[in-house]
């Protein structure tokens, strides 16, 4: 009998591993491999686009508009355009302010153009006009400036709360959270700060003959703060004393002398309301409105919606560190807030969690990996009456294998799972397939060949798998070629799904070499190769 | 299978008719995205948890008068049954998420800007998704919201489903001349407000409002032995109000500041007015060097004046925004339109040209104003401009996929011929795309209202398609081949490996519908769902029928009786001279007929000998089962 000469890396594959007792270890090991990386890698609802841009402001009180469009914004924008790789500069001249907004092209990298961006203001400080206050540069930082989660804060119902308190109690939480793993910046929305205000009647300032002037000046001659002195005694020992801020409470205030008038002392308290309380000048506020429990107005038997206007609440903002996992993030910061959830309620305060990036970002995940399981479900199910259950079971296992090995090398070089790349696995799901079904439909055809009834059963496997070898090979790089392109297409929009070119030519790559070597071997273990039944008929 | 395959094949007309049909579809399928039958549109809406009203009053509204438009919003939001809770952001942007970090939401900290997100219930146990909601509250809000404040404006803003923009549609007007320029930016959006589809149109500019300055007479300041300075500090610590000094505490994370200012009884104008703001300025002393006390409206004189509006630039030139939203459509039509109607419109008092030259700024007007004679351009930016780059990206991704699986074909096959056929069957995959997108678009807007847009995502699944459908053909010709090889008739090697191959090819067809069933009924991805089950369908089909007609008027798939045979046939003698590309065989056609002969004599010698091997063995073959049963009729 003439020996096969085998022309294929396909053939030498699947001979190479078809009786290989590492085959099975293979197998397992990466399909764990690729379970590991689907928990491990950090989920995310959204791919990570790297934008890089900042923005400086540049203050002249008392300047407008077009005197700062001159003086600051022109000069400054020509100098920013000499920055490589800024593709837009925006100006912005408004009274007392002027704000240049600095885009760069996506891609950027950008802790280099954060620095170019700084430079550059730095280099040309000396040209900005006289009586400018410090520039400021402020970077763009997506991973710090886009919260994953936020927690409104808000004052139950019927419960008088001090607003200092209120505040005080978040601010200690947000300490707390901060403390957290892989928590970057947490920041609070619609904060009410404590503060001292004094709020003067200027009918009695005319009054007393006061000058607003004097005032101001006698509150702060009065509150300074020193630092503790040392000192040693005639013994030799330390001595430490400090003097003590003059201001404690809004007692001290009140009885603060500002002048004489006819021979009596004035007090700040004759011309001034004096209180503890919030920062009254900040216009900045945040409420909130949300619905009641619908349990309750069904009892009442009415379809109505009950909303409750909470009033003032703060919200506060947890971002997390690049590359984390959302997810686990969330929870952990949710874990810390049920914690505090008593002693919460306990100072009649409540909080709703208005943003969960954590939840969606599983939800997303978990709701595409869903799919990946149907899909190949539904796949293994359709194959049954084409080629039997057992070669459709093949191509079941062997589509698993894929992905775990692509996710493991997704894995390695650092992505994230989103929505982007589940969406990359589904669309190379029907193109993975392919190749195992291509390998099994042909061995599943020469099997009941009239020619190979008396040839090896292993021989039949690799021939089947080597007389494909060459189209599908061909075909599968043509179907990467098509993938790659992808990788260069510009922009947001190339960096969103970049996830597609990056992840299925790999997966293409993978569902070759599982063709080749475990389609073949699985095929051996099991379809059963029934000798008999075409030479019974031959004799018939 | 076989037998229609070669039915086709061996009749003249047929194959005209397969060949007819293919071009007709093709040119049909095409046509359909330039009668509107298929709307084209970058991303598509996509269901939240979430939606965020922007509001914006005219801007030298109080933060009262935003507070009215805001809690009107909210309480206009209370009837809605879906909405969990929201959440108002006064003077100052909601936290930033993606859609924010582009519109600028992180940088408001005006009076006149507020935000509100809006927390929905779970989408899966909702209805009604979030774009169609937004449709539906943004007509009954603006009605009853918009008009209390003047110039207010309020955009509903979902979370996008793609990389976000400014805006759908982002007019941006460059020019010299500010006074034209703010001018022309008003009939802009006028004209924006009234195309169809557009909604929440808003500038990018500052109103004009009075506002009143201090005029400091020098003379009387420097004779009262009072300063300017002086001056500035006071009013301003008495109206604005200021901290003069901090305490540090012990048991806060901030310093306290001791603020400030005149009590609200004392500082409060009652009237915007010119003498009611001098009142208020006549009981505020100033106290000089001698002590004495000088009121403030002694000094002073009060002017009321325009007030400067905020000058935007960008890329050095000075600029007005005016965004627009699109309700529920695509994009590009209302674009379209609006740009006809400027250049119709305004071709009274501005000469309209359009900029010429081929880039992704290809819809830009010149505009010049007739009565000034500046010079204005009108770029059309936003969501557009991204589709345009990216659909001219992924063109090129796509010339570039088509340019290197041909090289690749030719490299495997050293023909033209067969490449070309593989090429013109995946490319032909376009007709299911389209007609795809067509069914889909008429199955759900009869079933939810909604349109079905011809999608970036579509594009993606035709160029993975191209690949798919390319498998197919190749496995074609490779089995056409190998036939041929073994010296089968061309037609009949064809047909036969037609049907050999239509299991497979139907199977992985199948495979891929199944697979992206689901992925159909994705908002985002549903598009490409869609172009792979349909452009799929189409492959088969034309892999099925129209590649074989290809094939057989291929002279590059010879019998190797003659010329063409290739590496393949022959190892062992390496005919490889016989091989040249069959464009260059056709103008040398019997260069190389001897050897080919000798060829065509060698292998049908070795095809005897094989069959003779064949016989022996099988004859030996039943020998030995004949013995091997005697043995077994022995044993019984």
């Amino acid at each position: 009998m003439e020996i096969y000469k085998i022309k294929n890396i396909a053939g030498h594959l699947a001979k190479g591993f078809l009786n290989n007792p590492l085959t099975p270890v293979i197998a397992v090991a990466l399909l764990l491999l690729g379970y590991l990386s689907l928990e491990v890698m950090p989920r995310e609802e959204d791919p990570q686009i790297e934008v890089s841009g900042g923005s400086i402001i540049v203050a002249i009180p008392g300047a407008t508009p077009q005197e700062i469009a001159n003086v600051v914004i022109k000069p400054l924008e020509r100098r920013i355009r000499e920055i490589k790789g800024v593709e837009n500069v925006y100006g912005t001249a408004m009274n007392n302010v002027g704000m240049i907004n600095v885009q760069y092209y996506i891609g950027e990298d950008r802790e280099a153009s954060n620095l170019k961006l700084y430079d550059k203001v730095m280099q040309n400080m000396d040209q900005l006009p006289a009586g400018t206050m410090m520039p400021m540069v402020k970077p763009f930082d997506i991973d710090i400036d886009i919260p994953i989660l936020t927690v409104a804060f808000y004052k139950l119902a019927d419960r008088e709360n001090n607003t200092n308190t209120f505040y005080r109690t978040i601010r200690e939480i947000q300490q707390n959270i901060n403390a957290l793993d892989n928590v970057s910046k947490t920041t609070l929305k619609g904060v009410k700060r404590p503060q001292f205000n004094v709020l003067i009647d200027l009918h009695k300032l005319s009054a007393y003959h006061i000058s607003l002037g004097q005032v101001a000046n006698a509150v702060k001659s009065i509150s300074t703060n020193a630092p503790e002195i040392d000192n040693i005694t005639s013994t030799g020992k330390l001595i430490v004393f400090s003097v003590k801020n003059a201001i404690d409470d809004v007692d001290d205030l009140n009885e603060l002398i500002i002048a004489q008038y006819m021979g009596s002392p004035i007090y700040l308290k004759n011309i001034a309301k004096v209180d503890y309380n919030y920062d009254i000048q900040n216009h900045k506020s945040a409420s909130l409105t949300y619905r009641l429990d619908t349990n309750a107005s069904e009892e009442v038997g009415g379809s109505e919606i009950l909303f409750r206007d909470a009033g003032d609440q703060v919200t506060m903002t947890v971002a997390k560190l690049k590359g984390t996992n959302a997810v686990h993030i969330a929870e952990s910061v949710i874990a810390e807030l049920q914690k505090e959830k008593a002693s919460l309620t306990a100072q009649g305060m409540g909080f709703i969690v208005t943003r969960n990036y954590g939840i969606r970002a599983n939800e997303a995940v978990n709701e595409l990996v869903h799919h990946l399981l149907i899909t190949i479900f539904i796949i293994a199910l359709i194959l049954i009456p084409f080629l039997g259950w057992r070669e459709s079971m093949v191509v079941t296992i062997a589509v698993p294998m894929i992905l775990a090995a692509t996710l493991f090398i997704a894995l390695m070089t650092d992505q994230t799972i989103n929505r982007i790349t589940l969406f990359a696995f589904l669309l190379s799901l029907g193109l993975i397939v392919d190749d195992a079904i291509v390998v099994i439909e042909n061995i599943h055809r020469r099997l009941h060949l009239e020619c190979s009834k008396d040839q090896d059963f292993d021989e039949i496997i690799i021939q089947a798998t080597d007389e494909i070898g060459p189209a599908t090979n061909i075909a599968t790089i043509a179907i990467m070629l098509t993938m790659i392109p992808m990788a260069f297409v510009g922009g947001m929009m190339g960096q969103f799904m970049k996830p597609i070119p990056l992840n299925v030519p790999v997966a293409l790559g993978i569902s070759l070499f599982v063709a080749y070597v475990f389609a073949p071997y699985l095929a051996r273990k099991f379809i059963k190769f029934e000798k008999q039944a075409p030479e019974s008929k031959e004799e018939v | 299978m076989e037998s229609i395959v070669y039915k086709i094949l061996s009749s003249k007309r047929n194959k005209f008719l397969v060949i007819l049909m293919v071009i007709l579809s093709m040119i049909g399928a095409v046509y359909m995205i330039p009668t509107k039958l298929i709307l084209a549109r970058m991303l598509p809406g996509k269901s939240a948890n979430t939606f965020t009203v922007y509001v914006d009053t005219k801007t030298n509204a109080s933060i009262k008068e935003t507070k009215s438009v805001t809690s009107c919003i909210v309480n206009n939001l209370k009837l809605e049954k879906e909405i969990t809770d929201m959440e108002v952001f006064l003077g100052q942007g909601a936290p930033l998420d993606y859609a924010g970090l582009v519109k600028g939401s992180g940088l408001k900290s005006l009076k006149n800007q507020a935000e509100i997100v809006i927390n929905l219930t779970d989408k899966h146990h909702r209805d009604e998704p979030s774009f169609v909601m937004v449709h539906r509250l943004r007509s009954i809000i603006n009605k009853a919201c918009g008009a209390l404040v003047e110039n207010s404006s309020i955009r509903f803003t979902e979370m996008p489903a793609g990389p976000p923009t400014l805006a759908t549609i982002v007019v941006e007007l460059y020019g010299k001349n500010d006074v034209v320029l703010r001018k022309t930016a008003l009939k802009i959006a006028d004209l924006l407000k009234e195309t169809e589809g557009l909604v929440d149109i808003d500038i990018m500019q500052d109103d004009i409002y009075t506002k009143y300055d201090l005029v400091p007479d020098k003379e009387k300041i420097i004779r009262s032995g009072l300063n300017v300075e002086q001056v500035n500090n006071i009013v301003f610590l008495a109206f604005k109000g200021m901290p003069i000094a901090y305490k540090n505490t012990r048991n806060q994370q901030d310093q306290i500041p001791i603020f400030l200012r005149l009590d609200d009884a004392t500082r409060l104008v009652k009237i915007a007015s010119k003498t009611a703001f001098l009142d208020k300025l006549l009981s505020l002393n100033l106290m000089n060097d001698k002590g004495m006390m000088i009121p403030i409206s002694e000094i002073v004189t009060i002017e009321a004046v325009e007030s400067s509006p905020t000058i935007f630039r960008k890329n050095l030139k000075n600029m007005v925004t005016i965004t627009a939203e699109c309700d529920m459509v695509s994009q590009v039509y209302p674009l379209l339109e609006a740009r006809a109607k400027m250049m119709d419109l305004f071709s009274e008092e501005y000469t309209v040209t359009k900029v010429p030259g081929i880039t992704t700024y290809m819809f830009d007007l010149d505009i010049v104003d007739k009565e000034s004679g500046a010079e204005m351009l009108v770029r059309w930016d936003g969501e557009m401009k991204v589709s345009l780059d990216t659909f001219r990206d992924l063109g090129g991704a796509f010339i570039a996929a088509l340019v290197l699986m041909f090289l690749l074909m030719v490299l495997y096959y050293k023909s033209f011929a067969l490449s070309g056929i593989v090429l013109i069957g995946s490319f032909l995959s376009i007709i299911g795309v389209i007609v795809g997108h067509w069914v889909t678009d008429k199955i759900q807007l009869y079933a939810t209202d909604t349109h079905f847009f011809l999608t970036a995502t579509s594009l993606i699944g035709f160029i993975s398609l191209m690949g798919i459908s390319a498998r197919s053909s190749l496995l074609l010709i490779d089995f056409s081949k190998s036939l041929l090889e073994e010296g089968m008739e061309k037609k009949r090697a064809i047909a036969i490996a037609t049907a050999t191959r239509a299991k497979p090819i139907m199977l992985t067809a199948v495979a891929i519908i199944l697979g992206s069933l689901l992925l159909a009924t994705d908002p985002i991805f549903g598009g490409l769902g869609v172009a792979l089950i349909f452009g799929s369908m189409a492959a088969t089909l034309v892999s099925l029928f129209f590649i074989p007609v290809l094939m057989d008027n291929a002279r590059a798939l010879m019998p190797p009786e003659c010329y063409g045979k290739s590496i393949h046939m022959d190892p062992e003698t390496k005919m490889t001279w016989c091989v040249l590309t069959d464009n260059i065989k056709s103008y040398f056609p019997y260069t190389k007929k001897e050897k080919c002969d000798e060829a065509k004599v060698a292998y049908e010698e070795r095809l005897k000998r094989k069959e003779e091997e064949e016989e022996k063995r099988i004859s030996e073959l039943k020998l030995a089962k004949k013995k091997k049963k005697e043995k077994k009729s022995d044993k019984k």
